[in-house]
Formats: C-alpha cells, structure tokens, sequence
C-alpha cells in the first residue's frame, strides 16, 4: 500500500504492509458495500463509471461518503493503492476497545516524529491505527494541552474511529463515542476485565537525518565528516589553517574598524574556505601568489553536500568575533586596546594577500 | 434556535435560567416549547428508559431546518451496552442531528439554598450544553474544564463549569455559521 511522500530525495517512498481486510482488488466490490477509506470515513460503494479525464478513459469506483453524502471516485486500478479496507468485524473491534481501556505507554515526545507517525498510522494502520493515534494523543493531552495541530488530529481521529466502531457495532454515532470514551475514561472505581490487546501496528523505519555534532570545545573539524571521506587531518595543517584564519582576521580587523559590519560579513565568508583549503588539499607549492590563493583542487564531488552545511555554521559561529572586532567601542571596552594594537601590528608588516583582493 | 421540551415537570425559574445560558453559549434563540408526555414502551424492567428508543418515540414538535430540540426527563436513561459493558447515560444527543435528550436524575440535589439551586442549574446548563454541543458536531473533549468533557470522567471537578474550551467554541460557531449561510 502507498504510504506517505518522502521527506527527501534520496529517501525511499514509504511502502505499508497490506492490513487485513484491504481491499486487493476492486472487482471484489460490489453496489452496496460499506468500505473505509482512509482519513475520509465510512463509504458505500454506489457504482462503477467509465469517465474521460485528461483524454483517458478511466473507470471510476464511485462512492458515497456516509457522514455526508459527498461523492468519492476511485480509479479502479488504484483501489489496492489507496488503502481502501473492510469495515472492521465485531472481533477486531473488541480489540480495539481493550486496547483503549489498556495502559498506556509513554507518548513520543518529538512532535515532529509523532506528527508524521499519526498521520501514517490514519492512513494505514487500519481501525486499530486510529485507535492508537487516539489514545496516544489523549495520553499526551494529560501531560499537557495539545498544540492546535495535533488538536485538531486528534479530533479527526475521533471522528474516524467513531463513526467506524458506529458501523461496525450497528450503534448511533452518539452511543458509539460514548463507548469510546468509556474505555479512555472509566468513572472512578471501574475496573475492565481485559484481554491483550492486538499487536500494534508496525509503520516502517525512516532513516534518521544525520545531524552533525560540533564539539563545542575542539576546533569543529570533527564534524566535518571527513574521515568518512578518507582524509587525514595532519596536525600541523590544521595549525596552519588556524594560522591563516588568525591572521585572516587581524587583516580584516585593521580594514573592519573602517569598514564596518560589511567587512565582517566577507571574513566570515572568507574563513571557512581557508580552514577548508588546509584541510582538503595537500599544500601545492607556491609558485605564484594569483594560484596560491586559488583552492587547488575541486574539492570531490562527494564531499559537496555536507560542507555546504558546515562552513555555514562555522561562519555563523566565527562572525560574533568579528562583529567585535568591527565595532571595538560598543563590544567591550577591553577589547578596543586589542583591536588597536592587532591594527598597528598589522600596518607595521606587510598584509598577506588574499583570493580576489585589491590590485594596486 | 434551541427548543426546549419538557417530559417532566420542571420548575420554570429553572427552565427560565437554562433559556439563557444556552442563548448566552451557542448565541442562539432559544425558548421552552412546552410539554410532551414520555412515550409508552420506553421504560425497561429497571425502571430506565432507553434513551435512543426514547428519542425515536416522542411525539416530535414542530421545527425548521437547523432548529435543535432537547429533551429533559426526570427518568433515567440507559444506553446499550458496549464491548466493556454500558457506559453510564446522563444524556444522549443523536451526533449532527436534531434532538437530543437529558436526564435530572443524575445531577446532585437540587436543595432549597440560594447557593444550591445556582450550583444545581450550573450543572444542568453543563448538560444541556453538552447535548447541544453533540447536535452540532462536537465530539467529547479531553479538557476537564470544557462543557463536551464526559460527564462521568473522574477528572471532572465536583462543581464543573458550563463553559465550552476554545476548541469547542470555535468548532460550534464554525458549524453554526455554515447552518446559517
């Protein structure tokens, strides 16, 4: 069955299991069958149509919602894809209200996880899904008060489950919630006699984004990944490099108290390629100064991707000294001495040149 | 407009305060349109009349498109019962439709104070509203303070109050705007 989109790219398309009483194949249906189609509620089947859309000939499953008497067509080659299903039998009902009456576990604290997890499990998990979304979002609201998101799943869900457990009991919508919520809150001193509930529905694993984890007191190259690339840091390069950026900065110190927040923005864009250079590339011998400046190799194409997020964040962490050093008198007053005289040194020797500098 | 029947006698002042907490709540007219008798047939050997055959079977009075009509009874009702067993009744609304009934036999003592009688019509405006809250397609709330709160949970605080959370409130005047248009 088709699950959700994915949430990136290189991320496989999520594929559910087939839950039972899923609708494999829509000659099965006949006029007058009641189906669940998922996230939209109780249908029941009124037809099969054969309509032109976009210069094809398509036959159509029309239905009829329940609820509200909207009209829902389904192609019929789509039917497995879709997630209709059976409404649910007498059995697995009475194990879904054992599973609400149950304990329950902790609720998944990241709402973004939850929030995909519920919207999966409504979608596929079936009557004992939204069950499960139900109950985990109103064991939730006890902690505290749901955000309006989630709030108004939630009642979405209740909905669903309502008006199935109503069809599937042959019980008013009304005593079916009542049914619902006598399970999710027994009055005080009533006590179930409770079987095990089904299994919970297993939705499939995604894989987790990789986060890069910058070690706060190190230099930040750890997170840089590039021992998975293969490259070994020398320690004396990553002095080298932390050499530059220093003098780097005392270079743009002297221009940056002139120049202003401007001069700090292109330091910080400036750093980072320097660390960079000195990591990635073994030094080329220096030859001339136009090629020295130049990064001498095209850093692999592998690499890309994940330097595009780190020098970001190294620049973002670098540009807080820099605005320092551009405004001396607002930072701190300690710091302005040190500005100075890093200027005057700076005046005494002959600044390094830098890529796309200015040409006498 | 919310229509108020009676199946038993009830004291007007009381039908009086009711008229206007529920015109106050759902910003609805709302009147008493008199009594009708409990239909035969209802009542089971327990002496509880079951609530849905109930609102099958009373005489219907006459009502226009989005009208609503609640029914209040001194007899209590029952439900039927469900996979767990029968969940107590203190009411029952038929969900998105137009008639709905309560029971006074659940609520607390009526007394004679000032103070009790006020505590006893906050509490049947609770229900009242919380019927209501069902003919317009709300369902029961997890928050303990908010009217459509279960009336059996053990949350609910001793002498709760007849006000809809935000949620509820915003729900039902969404759903009393499209009723209008």
């Amino acid at each position: 069955m088709r699950g959700s989109p994915p949430r990136h790219p290189d991320e496989p398309k999520a594929e559910f299991s087939a839950l039972e009483g899923i609708i494999q194949d829509a000659s099965d249906l006949k006029v007058g069958d009641r189906v669940v189609y998922p996230n939209q509620g109780v249908c029941e089947i009124t037809g099969v149509e054969l309509k032109e859309i976009a210069g094809q000939q398509l036959e159509l499953v029309r239905m009829r919602r329940e609820e509200d008497g909207a009209a829902v067509m389904v192609p019929k080659g789509k039917v497995p894809s879709v997630g209709l299903r059976r409404v649910a039998s007498g059995e697995l009902m009475e194990g879904v209200f054992h599973y609400l009456a149950a304990q329950y576990d902790d609720p998944e604290l990241d709402w973004k996880v939850r929030h995909r997890d519920n919207a999966d499990r409504l979608v596929a998990g079936g009557v004992l899904g939204v069950a499960e979304v139900v109950k985990g979002l109103h064991a939730l609201s006890r902690i505290r008060p749901l955000p309006t998101k989630e709030r108004e799943q939630y009642d979405n869900a209740r909905h669903l489950l309502v008006n199935e457990v109503a069809v599937s009991l042959a019980v008013p919508p009304g005593v079916a919630e009542d049914f619902v919520d006598y399970a999710l809150m027994p009055p005080a001193g009533t006590k179930f006699v409770l079987k095990p509930p089904p299994k919970p529905i297993l939705m499939p694993n995604r894989p987790k984004r990789k986060r890069i984890v910058v070690d706060e007191e190190g230099d930040g190259l750890e997170g840089l990944g590039l021992d998975d690339l293969g490259i070994e840091l020398v320690e004396g390069e990553a002095v080298e490099g932390e050499a530059a950026t220093v003098e780097g900065e005392a270079a743009e110190t002297a221009e940056g108290a002139e120049a202003g927040e401007e001069a700090a923005g292109a330091e910080a864009a400036t750093a980072a390629p320097a660390v960079r250079v000195a990591a990635v590339a073994p030094e080329p011998p220096p030859t001339r100064v136009g090629r020295e400046e130049k990064p001498a190799k095209a850093p692999p194409k592998a690499a890309a991707p994940k330097k595009a997020e780190k020098p970001a964040e190294h620049a973002k962490k670098e540009k807080a000294p820099a605005r320092k050093a551009a405004h001396p008198a607002k930072a701190a007053p300690k710091a302005a001495p040190k500005a100075a005289h890093a200027a005057k040194a700076v005046a005494k020797k002959p600044a390094p040149k830098k890529a796309g500098g200015k040409k006498k | 407009m919310i229509r108020l029947v009676t199946l038993d006698k009830v004291d007007p002042g009381d039908i009086h305060a009711l008229v206007k907490i529920l015109y106050a709540a759902f910003g609805l007219g709302t009147d008493h349109a008199g009594d009708r008798a409990m239909p035969p047939d209802v009542a089971a050997k327990d002496g509880r009349v079951d609530a849905v055959k109930l609102l099958t079977e009373v005489e219907p009075i006459r009502l226009v498109a989005d009208d609503k009509v609640l029914y209040i009874t001194a007899a209590p009702l029952s439900l039927p019962a469900g996979p767990l067993g029968e969940p107590p009744c203190w009411g029952y609304a038929v969900y998105g439709g137009q008639r709905a009934v309560i029971s006074l036999s659940k609520l607390p003592g009526r007394g004679v104070s000032e103070a009790s009688v006020e505590a006893w019509r906050n509490r049947l405006a609770r229900e009242a509203i919380h019927a209501i809250g069902h003919l317009w397609d709300l369902h029961h709330c997890y928050d303990a303070r908010c009217a459509m709160h279960p009336s059996w949970s053990p949350n609910l605080a001793a002498q709760p109050d007849h006000d809809l959370c935000t949620f509820c409130r915003e729900k039902s005047e969404r759903k009393i705007r499209l009723a209008k248009t």
